[in-house]
């Protein structure tokens, strides 16, 4: 399995606003542990899919320069449930942005239903968090990200 | 945007509700962002944001939350306790915050009980008039 | 219905304090796959996935205390989760979730986790819990075979 939780964006506003998709499909392993005789989308993995839109318009809003991680869940409320078959759009626009941090919201829809809100908060970890090193180069923003954002960005946008 | 305290109060209260996830009652004036609520760094940022939307103010980190520009420097900082000139820069970045108690044993550990809910109060009505 | 499982986030229920609280560990493994991506050099386990450990541990609380007679147990909501340290492979965290109320169809706690005296992830969350057949009678037998298969799950964290 690959761990990314959307498969298109469908709008793409720099230092503003996205919005992505995913589908969910029987063939992810994992809905058949979430449950054996009814399988539906585990609510931490929508809000991963969530903190991959929202991550990916905040890590661009900084040219792909800072390691953009979650560092917090400020509220994920839930409405629906999701099933096999169902195609679920994340929109989520940036609140706030600073050097250290930056806050989003957002909401999952399932055609006209609101499955869900999310608000997240990002930090950009550098060099010594705690005294922990991390390799140099951006780990965050792999290349199976970017590929999301082809025909959005021009490719020259991330820094090495 | 003159308000009075308790409508400032008010909107504090809720930015707190939202950013730290406790319930209203749990909220007083007297109560610390650290000790009583649980607030840490990353919810620090996110009550300045949230702040910043809620009253339409810019509020520059280091004005609200100063303690930070403080404690990596030897000269305001010696043996666990702030300096004379570190005790002057707390007064002078802290206005809105009653010192007195701190000033007694200015334990850096400390620092974090001067965060309570009143301070910030203090700090938004200085800021919206 | 046997199978490999690919969706369970805790590996062990340490201690359970019926409709109070429970205690669950989690070790983590260079093979879980999600690593590979999680980060490429930098593997640690995704953020959501210490949300889930601390939701599973809730929700056998749930099942438990009510017999397991709700099929689904689902988050309802999750409020001001925090990131504080990373987990990497050769780590074992420790998640300790207390009751805050446990009623017929909502549940609400408070949750964390440890790996050497050092905290990992902190949450407030709420589930909430149904049998699909409150809705649709239909679906009574899809009710059934999530019970039973969480039963069995049960058995073996309890091991």
């Amino acid at each position: 399995m690959r761990w990314i939780w959307i498969d298109k964006f469908l709008e793409f506003k720099s230092r503003e606003s996205a919005v992505s998709l995913k589908n969910v499909t029987l063939a992810e392993e994992h809905l058949h542990d979430h449950f054996p005789g009814f399988p539906i989308m585990p609510e931490c993995l929508i809000i991963e899919a969530m903190a991959q839109t929202a991550g990916i318009l905040v890590g661009e809003a900084k040219g792909f320069k800072e390691k953009v991680v979650l560092a917090k869940i400020s509220k994920a409320v839930f409405f629906h449930f999701v099933r096999p078959g169902d195609q679920i759009r994340f929109h989520t626009k940036i609140e706030s942005i600073a050097n250290e941090a930056a806050s989003t919201t957002g909401k999952v829809m399932c055609g006209e239903k609101l499955v869900a809100e999310i608000d997240l908060m990002f930090s950009h970890i550098d060099q010594n968090l705690g005294g922990k090193q991390f390799p140099k180069e951006n780990f965050v923003f792999t290349d199976m990200f970017m590929s999301l954002l082809q025909g959005f960005i021009k490719p020259a946008e991330k820094s090495v | 945007m003159a308000m009075s305290r308790e409508d400032v109060y008010e909107k504090v209260q809720e930015v707190l509700v939202d950013a730290l996830g406790v319930d209203e009652e749990e909220i007083s004036e007297k109560a610390t962002l650290m000790g009583d609520l649980g607030a840490e760094s990353i919810d620090f940022l996110d009550i300045v944001f949230r702040l910043e939307k809620a009253f339409n103010i810019k509020i520059p980190r280091e004005e609200l939350f100063p303690a930070e520009a403080l404690m990596g420097n030897a000269d305001y900082v010696k043996d666990g306790k702030l300096t004379a000139s570190g005790m002057a820069l707390l007064r002078e970045k802290m206005p809105h915050t009653d010192l007195s108690q701190f000033e007694k044993d200015p334990d850096i550990n400390k620092i974090g009980d001067l965060f309570t809910v009143a301070s910030i109060v203090n700090y938004v009505q200085g800021k919206v008039g | 219905m046997v199978g490999i499982m690919k969706f369970v986030l805790i590996d062990k229920i340490v201690s359970l304090d019926s409709g109070v609280k429970i205690e669950t560990v989690k070790s983590v493994s260079l093979a879980e796959e999600y690593l590979a991506d999680h980060f490429p050099a930098f593997p640690v386990l995704p953020g959501v996935l210490l949300l889930e450990g601390m939701i599973e541990s809730a929700s056998w609380l749930v099942r438990e205390k009510q017999n397991f007679a709700n099929s689904m147990v689902l988050l309802e909501q999750a409020r001001n989760v925090k990131y504080k340290s990373f987990l990497a492979p050769g780590m074992q965290i420790k998640y300790t979730v207390t009751v805050k109320t446990i009623e017929d169809n909502v549940s609400s706690f408070i949750g964390s986790g440890v790996c050497c005296d050092e905290a990992i992830v902190e949450a407030r969350f709420g589930l909430r819990h149904f049998n699909l057949a409150d809705t649709d009678p239909a679906m009574v037998h899809a009710d059934g075979q999530v019970v039973a298969s969480m039963k069995k799950r049960y058995e073996l964290l309890r091991l």
